[in-house]
């Protein structure tokens, strides 16, 4: 028994003990080929999946080198079968290649003939596949590139795809490292070059950073190792303008060669930035933006907040599979379970960092979590237990009880900067009056909340009520608070979203709060629960408190 | 002079005998009566095959050797011929390992005699009837082939002169065995062309389309011999010279080789090997419990022909993520350790018994609280012993049908032996030897060929298997396996050695030892666990039994191997709650169990769940008692005269008793409460006394008044019984009335002729006169009858008539009517 820190379990789970002194190492051995699930405290979950074995295959790693990794890290013996199994599994990549034929253009080749025969056959494959070329080869229609290489998946046959990517109309761009305008100089962070590297080396694929640690900088240093004509795709406009001051800030392109494609603006240039909403807009039941994707020759395109990619992106996504693609985002959870779409489509998750990692590197602000119970009145007990079934969640989550809560922890952090997030408009308008500040929704106009964001950031407006259009893409680098009063039911990367608002690393090093006020022994509970499970599997530990011990005076403290 | 195999025993010292009768222990069943009757059994074919069986592939070619080398006249041969012939090809074998096998066959007694003089035992032709795989000499079988035989030059030219196709044929024939049959029309002429026009050579691969064998037969390189399937044109057989002269390159006896073939595989790292099995192992009992669960959980029935269905087998390992023949595998060593077993369904029995369900048995719970090892070592014992070919399971049987686990269709009493004969090549090699899977198939052939031929698909199997159980790890038998396999053979040793069991006591360290050897790979089972704040329970190892049972309550399951999560839920934390803890005792357990401090959100978690568990309560009650005057409850509960009802206080206002409504209410008005009865609904209900009664009865009022007047009838009534009687009364006396000319002629005398036209002319008669006319006639049974009736119409071969008694139209055939009389 070597006593390693990694326990392989049957299930293809991979259980690693973080406080072994091996487990470091261990980490870095196998990160090329599992894919870390949950990292909590004290043991990390990582998953063999045949995908993550055969982008190791595709990285160059081979079997026998997995095998021994689980082995030597291994504290228990590895069953035989398993390692049959991850030896057989990344054997089937690679028997089948996409290529460039110079005669017959894009075509599957087989390096072993009776796979290329048992894929022809299968239905799932059926007007995909051209005509025979020979034994060995297929022709295949560029434009059926991402179904193909998605169905070959499918088919436990994973196609090498050695075609390559379309270099784009080359546009000049560079990082402007050395500080630009009289700005200060500043360097990548080593995982943000690391991220970039990794996408770079794989053609396509997903970077995952957790919110604050600085996205929009992968971006624009894949956009500078590109260097050719960009496509970002966006949340919403404030996101883009967002991405647009940081490009300007951080690279050399100037305000002219940076395009906005939304609701107000139609511009398209060398780097266009367009919103998901403008895209997805349909008028007489046609999406008429979708000519932006062919509007000039792009090098790449970079979608931003993947999690949120709108399904008919999807299909617009899979013909552009000869185009390098690079998404983002910090949290992939798909509340509709389509995680297995984004990677095919955009391509594997090639870069992914646990929060807590960055945060003890000091690139995230260190969070605290607290749920804060309230317990509802009598009154409100009795219209709660006798609401229909679809109105409990609102009348649970948006207890009047809540709001003297909400403002004992306002003042709890005097001198802050506060975000109170919430759902219901209602609420909101209640906690706007009752705490006396502003509140952004989704009727603010772009300008008003421009406007109050500016506000916000130099510190005129100390609090600030936001809806749902704040769980994305605000930057807000001095928000140190944040309040959730109510959610979108039991969505787990809204929650790690809102977290990340304030996770930017403050000037003086100062520690987050995150506060999440929850109603005591009502469906509330419930979805809270549901909601902090990505982020405890982060690591994130919530603690949970009285509201009784927030209003009354402050005890004296343990710790 | 040669002495016969009776004599040569009844001259043996005893100890030799003994020796004769160890290595073939089957001429002892039964004890022969003497030495001529053990002689005679000697030389019987079953015993001599038996003895071959056990023989190396190298000794029976010198047995071969020995058969070969016989003198014609008195059928003896000598050590000095068969080294002779054994070292006679361009690799000869080492001349003392000859003797060795000559010394093997002699101490068989299948050579017997001095070894100038040795012979052969008898029955050894019967078994096999070509030596070496060489034909009989040409003599035997035709004198124009053995004319060519004797003149070697010639022999030689004609070899030479053998077209291609036909040297392939030769080829195949030589190395044996030498006889094969002829496709149909091989040896007719063909159609044109001269004799020796061979088509071109196509046959080297696909069948011989005729003419090379027929080029053979008519060069006397073949001979032709009786013999064949239907559908061939009989069998070809290569003279012994023949054959002898095309082997000259491997010599007389084919290929020699004095030692088992080598094994080529680098040897794995001799930890990696007993790794993997280990923690194959693991998975072995961890899948085998989980299975056997999901029966307990949902036992499978019995089918009708034996076994379990395709349904269940694939139910089963979809719950426990098992394929299917990984999960038949596991029921069947499951069932074979006694680990599960039938029981009857109460109330089913019928014509064909009783239905039968699979589920783990008594034995079951010991095994399971033995440890990892101890639960591997008595499943991989009954694997070991089990007279089962699981990888028939799924395949169809003779009839087509398919074969199920557990039925008796996958029976095979060779198993034990096809797997102790695998496992005992792989103990023979280096520790950590992973031969192929071929490298053993060749293995075991060299060991004993008459035994493996025609098995490899068993041989295969049990390959699979092992590697299943963890007896080996990557492709190589384990150090434990080694030890268990050792075990078992010590012990089947011991039973035949020590029948009294005097030296297993003394033996003690014999056993057990593959368990502690195992016991050391595995992990050591842990009592504690981590626990994180999204809630899961991290076993870093196999549990304990008391700690399994303690999160088996507590959490669920998430994922099992070398270590468990687990995850505590509202749920777990509710059963756990009905299981009997309490909050207290949750919270002691984690604190006790964790290794890491307990997160708070368990700790709020345990306390939510505890705080809503049993604020409902339910049970049930006879009837219960409620008053808004919460005084007069207290009153009643308190009175001793309503005692008796146990009532018991729900609340301030009611009161509920384990005894009916009516019960109830007597006592309490007894004791002198004025309680009133209510309904589901909550309304009052009202009650009188009943007064009992006995079953209604009818008046005698309703009776005439004078029971002897006779019923009076109405008119119409007394109309329709005078005309029954009298209809009576016509049938009677038409019957009576019938005449002898229709009544009905003797069957024995057929009617006359001119009768019948008679009839004929009676009843035309009758038709215009619309008479009744008698008819006799011969129904459909051959039976005569008579019938008054009036006749209709008469065409087309048949009569019509009214019979006015029954009111009915009859057809009679004309040809059955036998007389037709006019009434009169």
């Amino acid at each position: 028994m070597s006593g390693g820190p990694l326990i392989v379990q049957s299930d293809k789970t991979l259980l690693l003990e973080i406080d072994h002194p091996d487990a470091q190492a261990c980490r870095m051995a196998i990160a090329p080929f599992a894919e870390l699930e949950r990292s909590p405290e004290h043991v990390h979950t990582y998953r063999l999946t045949p995908l993550g074995l055969w982008n190791a295959r595709a990285a160059g790693h081979d079997a026998e080198g997995v095998v021994d990794a689980l082995i030597k890290y291994s504290r228990y013996p590895v069953p035989h079968a398993l390692l049959v199994d991850v030896a057989e599994t990344m054997d089937r990549y690679g028997r089948l290649q996409l290529a460039n034929d110079p005669a017959h253009g894009l075509v599957l080749r087989a390096l072993d003939r009776v796979v290329l025969v048992e894929v022809a056959k299968s239905k799932k494959l059926a007007g995909m596949l051209g005509t025979k070329l020979d034994d060995d080869t297929i022709a295949v229609h560029p434009s059926e590139r991402g179904r193909l290489k998605q169905a070959l998946l499918k088919l436990g046959w994973p196609a090498e795809d050695l075609a390559g990517y379309v270099d784009g109309e080359a546009h000049p761009i560079e990082l402007a490292e050395a500080g630009k305008g009289g700005g200060k100089p500043w360097t990548l962070r080593s995982y943000q070059r690391e991220a970039v590297e990794a996408f770079w080396a794989g053609g396509s694929g997903v970077v995952v950073l957790p919110c604050g640690a600085g996205k929009t900088l992968v971006g624009a240093a894949a956009m500078a190792e590109a260097k050719a004509t960009t496509l970002i795709l966006v949340t919403n406009t404030v996101a883009g303008r967002q991405w647009k001051r940081e490009l300007i800030a951080r690279t050399s392109l100037t305000e002219e060669e940076i395009g906005e494609y939304s609701g107000e603006r139609k511009e398209i240039r060398p780097v266009t930035i367009a919103t998901y909403q403008v895209l997805t807009a349909r008028r007489g039941g046609a999406f008429t933006h979708l000519d932006l994707f062919n509007a000039r020759d792009w090098g790449l395109v970079v979608y931003d907040e993947v999690h949120l990619l709108p399904a008919p992106i999807f299909r617009f996504t899979a013909d552009l599979q000869a185009r390098r693609r690079l998404g983002l985002t910090a949290t992939l959870v798909r509340e509709d379970g389509r995680e297995g779409d984004v990677f095919s489509l955009i391509g594997p998750k090639r870069y992914d960092a646990p929060w807590k990692d960055i945060e003890s590197q000091g690139w995230i602000a260190p969070a605290q979590c607290t749920e804060v119970r309230v317990t509802l009145t009598d009154a409100e007990r009795m219209s709660y237990a006798t609401a229909e079934a679809e109105e409990r969640y609102r009348m649970a989550a948006t207890a009047r009880t809540k709001l003297p809560v909400v403002r004992a922890l306002v003042d709890r952090h005097p001198g802050e900067q506060t975000l109170v997030i919430g759902a219901y408009i209602d609420q909101l308008h209640q906690l706007g009056e009752y705490l006396d500040a502003p509140i952004v929704q989704g009727s603010t106009t772009n300008k008003e909340r421009e406007r109050l964001f500016d506000a916000f950031r130099s510190g005129e407006i100390r609090t600030l009520v936001i809806s749902k259009v704040g769980n994305f893409s605000i930057d807000l680098p001095e928000a140190a608070v944040a309040i959730q009063v109510s959610g979108t039911f039991g969505s787990r990367q809204e929650e790690a979203q809102r977290l990340g608002r304030v996770l930017r690393p403050k000037s003086d090093g100062r520690q987050a709060h995150f506060y999440t006020v929850v109603s005591r022994d009502t469906i509330d509970t419930e979805y809270a629960a549901h909601r902090q499970r990505f982020l405890a599997e982060q690591g994130y530990a919530y603690t949970i408190v009285d509201a009784d011990d927030v209003l009354g005076p402050p005890l004296p403290t343990v710790d | 002079m040669t002495t016969s195999l009776a004599d040569h025993l009844r001259s043996l010292p005893d100890d030799s005998l003994a020796a004769l009768l160890q290595l073939r222990p089957d001429l002892v069943v039964p004890v022969p009566a003497d030495v001529a009757a053990l002689a005679i059994r000697a030389q019987s074919r079953v015993s001599v095959s038996r003895a071959l069986d056990g023989l190396d592939q190298f000794t029976i070619q010198i047995m071969d050797a020995a058969r070969l080398t016989r003198d014609p006249a008195d059928g003896t041969t000598s050590v000095d011929g068969v080294l002779a012939m054994a070292t006679a090809g361009p690799r000869p074998p080492a001349p003392t390992a000859v003797r060795a096998a000559v010394d093997r066959l002699r101490a068989r007694f299948l050579l017997y005699g001095p070894e100038h003089q040795l012979q052969l035992v008898g029955g050894i032709d019967e078994i096999s009837p070509y030596p070496a795989g060489l034909g009989r000499p040409a003599a035997e079988l035709d004198p124009r082939t053995a004319a060519l035989c004797a003149d070697p030059a010639k022999l030689r030219r004609t070899l030479l002169a053998a077209p291609p196709s036909a040297r392939a044929i030769l080829d195949r024939l030589a190395a044996g065995p030498p006889v094969g049959s002829v496709p149909p029309g091989a040896l007719q002429a063909p159609a044109a062309g001269a004799d020796d026009d061979l088509p071109p050579d196509e046959t080297n691969g696909g069948a011989p389309t005729g003419s090379p064998i027929r080029w053979l037969v008519d060069h006397r390189l073949l001979v032709r011999v009786a013999g064949g399937k239907g559908g061939t044109a009989g069998m070809v057989e290569l003279p012994r010279e023949v054959g002898l002269l095309l082997r000259r390159d491997t010599g007389p006896l084919g290929p020699l080789r004095t030692s088992p073939p080598p094994v080529t595989t680098a040897p794995r790292e001799p930890k990696a090997a007993d790794s993997a099995g280990a923690g194959q192992t693991m998975e072995v009992v961890r899948h085998t419990e989980a299975l056997l669960e999901q029966l307990a959980a949902e036992p499978a029935p019995v089918l009708r022909s034996g076994g379990l269905g395709v349904r269940d087998l694939r139910r089963l390992g979809r719950a426990t993520g098992l394929d299917e023949p990984t999960a038949a595998l596991l029921l069947e060593v499951a069932y074979a350790a006694g680990l599960t077993g039938e029981v009857e369904l109460p109330g089913t029995t019928g014509r064909y018994g009783a239905d039968q369900q699979v589920l783990p048995t008594a034995g079951y719970e010991i095994w399971r609280a033995g440890s990892l090892a101890q639960r591997w070592e008595q499943l991989t014992r009954a694997w070991l012993t089990m007279t089962r070919q699981v990888g028939l399971v799924g395949q169809r049987d003779d009839r087509d049908r398919p074969i199920t686990v557990l039925s008796a269709e996958a029976e095979r009493a060779g198993a034990p032996v096809a797997r102790r004969a695998v496992l005992t090549v792989l103990a023979d090699l280096e520790p950590a030897t992973a031969p192929t899977a071929e490298e053993v198939l060749a293995l075991l052939d060299w060991r004993a060929p008459r035994r493996s031929r025609g098995r490899e698909a068993a041989h295969r199997e049990v390959l699979a298997e092992a590697a299943t159980l963890g007896v080996t790890g990557l492709g190589a038998l384990t150090s434990y396996g080694r030890l268990l396999l050792a075990e078992a053979t010590a012990a089947e040793d011991r039973d035949t050695d020590d029948p009294l069991g005097l030296r297993s006591d003394a033996e003690d360290g014999g056993s057990g030892t593959a368990v502690r050897a195992l016991d050391a790979l595995l992990p050591a089972p842990v009592d504690h666990f981590l626990v994180q704040a999204d809630l899961t329970v991290v076993v870093p190892g196999p549990p304990e039994p008391a700690l399994a049972a303690e999160l088996e309550v507590v959490a669920e399951p998430e994922s099992a191997g070398g270590a468990s999560v687990h995850r505590v839920t509202t749920g777990s934390v509710r059963r756990a709650l009905d299981a009997g803890y309490s909050a207290d005792d949750l919270h002691g357990l984690f604190r006790r169990r964790s290794r890491t401090p307990v997160p708070q959100g368990l700790t709020y978690l345990v306390d939510d769940v505890a705080r809503k568990h049993g604020g409902l309560r339910a049970g049930s009650a006879g009837a219960y008692l409620r008053s808004d005057d919460e005084a007069l409850l207290a009153e009643v509960l308190a009175d001793k005269r309503v005692e008796a009802l146990a009532l018991r206080r729900l609340a301030p206002t009611v009161l509920v008793t384990p005894y009916q409504t009516g019960r109830m209410l007597t006592v309490l008005r007894d004791a002198g409460y004025a309680p009133v009865a209510e309904d589901a609904t909550g309304s009052t209900v009202v009650t009188r006394p009943r007064t009992r009664r006995a079953p209604a009865r009818v008046s005698v009022s309703t009776r005439a008044l004078d029971p002897l007047t006779p019923p009076r009838l109405p008119l119409p009534r007394l109309l329709g019984v005078v005309e029954q009687i009298r209809r009576g009364d016509a049938a009677a006396r038409a019957a009576r009335r019938a005449p002898a000319a229709v009544r009905g002629t003797p069957p024995t005398r057929p009617a006359p002729a001119h009768s019948h036209s008679d009839a004929l002319a009676v009843l035309q008669q009758a038709i215009r006169d619309k008479a009744l006319v008698w008819v006799g006639y011969v129904d459909a049974h051959g039976a005569t009858a008579s019938r008054l009736v009036r006749p209709v119409s008469l065409g087309a071969g048949y009569l019509r008539a009214e019979d006015e008694r029954t009111e009915m139209l009859h057809t009679f055939a004309l040809h059955r009517i036998t007389a037709a009389v006019l009434e009169k």
